[in-house]
């Protein structure tokens, strides 16, 4: 794969970092000469687009990925099926983000959202209850199933946003999290 | 009677599979059509199409008895396959189709009526000595009715909410002197959850293992079965891969319950396909559950390894044929396995993902076999199951099949949704998987992961986002092309155009 850089940062090299949820991190690095690195490591990958999937050979395993969101530099992505959420920042802006968050109060609200359009059956959770990723906090019936909607993240319910029997939109923030 | 034309009261992948086995039998299939789904695959492999695009009543489609049949008269339809789901365990529509003299390619309408009636099938196993799991008649009215109950069938036993379901509303109890807390407590839990302070008692049975055996049988009184099938591996009751044979039987455990399987269809007077479904607990002891009495899902894997055509089968035992075997021509030969795939996000907790399925590729091989009702661009709508294929491969042994199923599930190629393949592939890679050791309860105690990751999937995301961004971010530096003048503008200059305006 060849690659021509416009405009690069010193050496002729772009330096990309990718922050994800549960602060992973990797340092990609594109390089007119040398070629690709992944956290520090020469990367020889390979790799061919087909219609929105990429097909990817590293280290001698074989990966297919797929952009499924992308929102300026906020990515979601699937590679083999599991997906992935990331924010690619420049060193400079990452450094940035990093301060903010520093100096941002501690708390902070997050939104679980409705995955999907559907009836809530039941809502589990309860307002100022502590509650931990993987807690069950609704039931939606959708497709004539019963789905539990599972927090994502670990906090303290501030808001519940919806009643048993009341029909939610895709999308629709079902409870505040702080 | 020789069925010439046959009507498919189904859709997705059974309505397709029961299509190639018409086709071969030269038989003319007719299928319904409905504005939920206009274009699918269904569709186009059947000879006929029945419109029900216009919806008359609020019955679903598949549902409206009476107007499946009265197309069907109109067409002069020989016969009605149900499929499964839907119609497929309706008494009254087998009742039907016989009072217009069409076939239905199923058990006779007093079968399902016995078999899917919980106490009357019950009842049966009793008569006819199957084992079944004991437990209270009914609900109980008292703890100390509960201690009686309890101390005749052993312990541990369970407390069950009359009202209940999916697990709510249930507590063990592993020693008399546990009862009484127990059982108050699940009398309030049982009021407060679903307003029904009801319980009753079974016997409970630590991590079974889901057993099924296939049946079929002809008009003639002639009944064979077909070995088992093992479903262990299962979310909320929803079978998730199924195998057959079981790791869990020999060939003596095998006579037994397939012995016990035909007793209870052949009380019924059964035709047909069916299965009876047992619980069989780590001692090696089976209770019957229920007899499902239609084609089920999983029915490839019995295919796979006795080398039958079940909707063949189904077709000529409806045609008044003999089965063309007996009992001991039956032989179960290699190993074969079930994956659904369905269109779910294992993720956050298996939540249907619905979109448009944009590519689905899969491997051709002598060991994997697709069912499949949807390609390129079809939509996983609310409107029905959230399946995408059922996958299914075989191997000599339980161990080529494993490793030839992580092969087939590598190579499976699907854009546009998530699906339950992460989840497959954790459940291979568990240990207590491969070693054959399964139950009921296998997701929820064996495993620690729903999905499976690859060492580097997480590298690999991030190098995609980068390099998608890395590509935006240079077409955009590279010069912006402005038609007005043909002329090559930067940003900058274009920045600086706009503030000007």
């Amino acid at each position: 794969m060849k690659m021509k850089f416009s405009k690069g940062e010193k050496n002729g090299a772009m330096k990309y970092i990718a922050y994800g949820s549960g602060k992973k991190k990797h340092e990609i690095t594109f390089h007119q000469e040398k070629g690709i690195k992944i956290d520090k490591h020469q990367a020889d990958i390979e790799i061919v687009k087909d219609g929105g999937l990429f097909f990817l050979k590293w280290n001698n395993k074989r990966y297919t990925a797929e952009i499924v969101d992308k929102n300026q530099n906020k990515y979601t992505l699937l590679v083999n099926g599991v997906s992935y959420d990331y924010s690619i920042e420049t060193p400079t802006s990452y450094k940035r983000k990093k301060y903010l968050e520093k100096n941002e109060p501690k708390t902070k609200i997050q939104e679980v959202s409705a995955p999907m359009p559907g009836k809530i059956i039941e809502v589990l959770a309860e307002e100022n209850e502590s509650i931990k990723e993987g807690d069950p906090l609704f039931i939606l019936e959708a497709m004539k199933m019963q789905n539990e909607i599972i927090s994502h993240i670990n906090g303290k319910v501030t808001k519940i946003n919806v009643k048993p029997n009341e029909s939610v939109e895709k999308g629709a923030i079902l409870v505040e999290i702080e | 009677m020789k069925i010439k034309s046959l009507l498919i009261a189904n859709r997705g992948e059974i309505a397709v599979r029961i299509i190639n086995t018409a086709k071969k039998l030269a038989i003319k299939t007719y299928v319904i059509k409905t504005a939920k789904e206009p274009k699918a695959m269904y569709l186009e492999m059947a000879d006929e199409i029945i419109d029900f695009s216009e919806s008359i009543e609020d019955i679903p489609e598949f549902l409206d008895i009476e107007r499946i049949i009265n197309a069907a008269k109109e067409k002069n339809i020989d016969a009605i396959h149900p499929g499964y789901g839907f119609l497929a365990e309706s008494p009254y529509f087998a009742q039907r189709c016989q009072e217009v003299n069409i076939i239905y390619i199923g058990p006779s309408a007093d079968a399902i009526y016995k078999m899917g009636n919980k106490t009357i099938a019950k009842q049966i196993a009793i008569k006819h000595k199957i084992p079944l799991i004991q437990g209270s008649d009914g609900n109980v009215s008292s703890f100390k009715r509960a201690m009686v109950i309890a101390r005749n069938i052993g312990y541990p036993v369970i407390l069950k909410a009359a009202s209940g379901g999916g697990g709510r509303g249930m507590r063990i109890v592993e020693k008399p002197k546990e009862m009484e807390k127990n059982y108050k407590l699940a009398t309030t839990e049982a009021q407060k959850a679903f307003n029904d302070a009801s319980v009753f008692i079974e016997k409970y049975i630590k991590n079974p293992r889901h057993i099924e055996f296939q049946i079929i049988a002809d008009k003639h009184g002639n009944i064979v079965h077909l070995g088992e099938r093992e479903c262990s591996i299962q979310r909320k009751h929803q079978k998730l891969i199924e195998e057959s044979p079981s790791p869990a039987l020999d060939n003596k455990l095998r006579k037994e319950m397939g012995e016990d399987a035909i007793r209870i269809a052949k009380a019924v007077k059964y035709y047909s396909a069916g299965t009876v479904e047992f619980l069989l607990d780590s001692d090696n002891k089976y209770y019957f559950m229920e007899m499902n009495t239609r084609i089920q899902v999983e029915h490839p894997v019995t295919e796979a390894v006795t080398g039958v055509d079940l909707i063949e089968l189904m077709i000529k035992v409806a045609e008044e044929e003999k089965l063309p075997f007996t009992q001991k021509d039956v032989k179960l030969k290699g190993w074969a396995i079930e994956y659904r795939i369905n269109a779910e996000d294992v993720q956050s907790g298996f939540t249907p993902n619905q979109g448009i399925l944009e590519r689905f590729c899969y491997p051709n091989g002598k060991t994997t076999r697709i069912d499949t009702g949807v390609s390129d661009g079809a939509a996983i709508t609310p409107y029905f199951d959230s399946m995408i294929a059922k996958l299914i491969v075989t191997g000599q042994t339980r161990e080529k099949a494993i490793t030839n199923s992580l092969t087939a599930l590598n190579k499976i190629r699907i854009q546009g949704l998530k699906t339950t393949i992460p989840f497959h592939k954790a459940v291979l890679n568990t240990k207590s998987f491969r070693e054959g050791d399964l139950s009921t309860s296998f997701i929820d105690t064996e495993m620690t992961k729903l999905f499976h990751q690859e060492p580097g999937e997480e590298e690999m995301a991030a190098f995609i986002a980068a390099f998608d961004y890395l590509l935006e971010v240079q077409s955009d530096e590279e010069a912006v092309v402005d038609y007005e003048k043909g002329k090559n503008l930067t940003p900058w200059l274009l920045n600086k155009r706009l503030k000007s305006l």
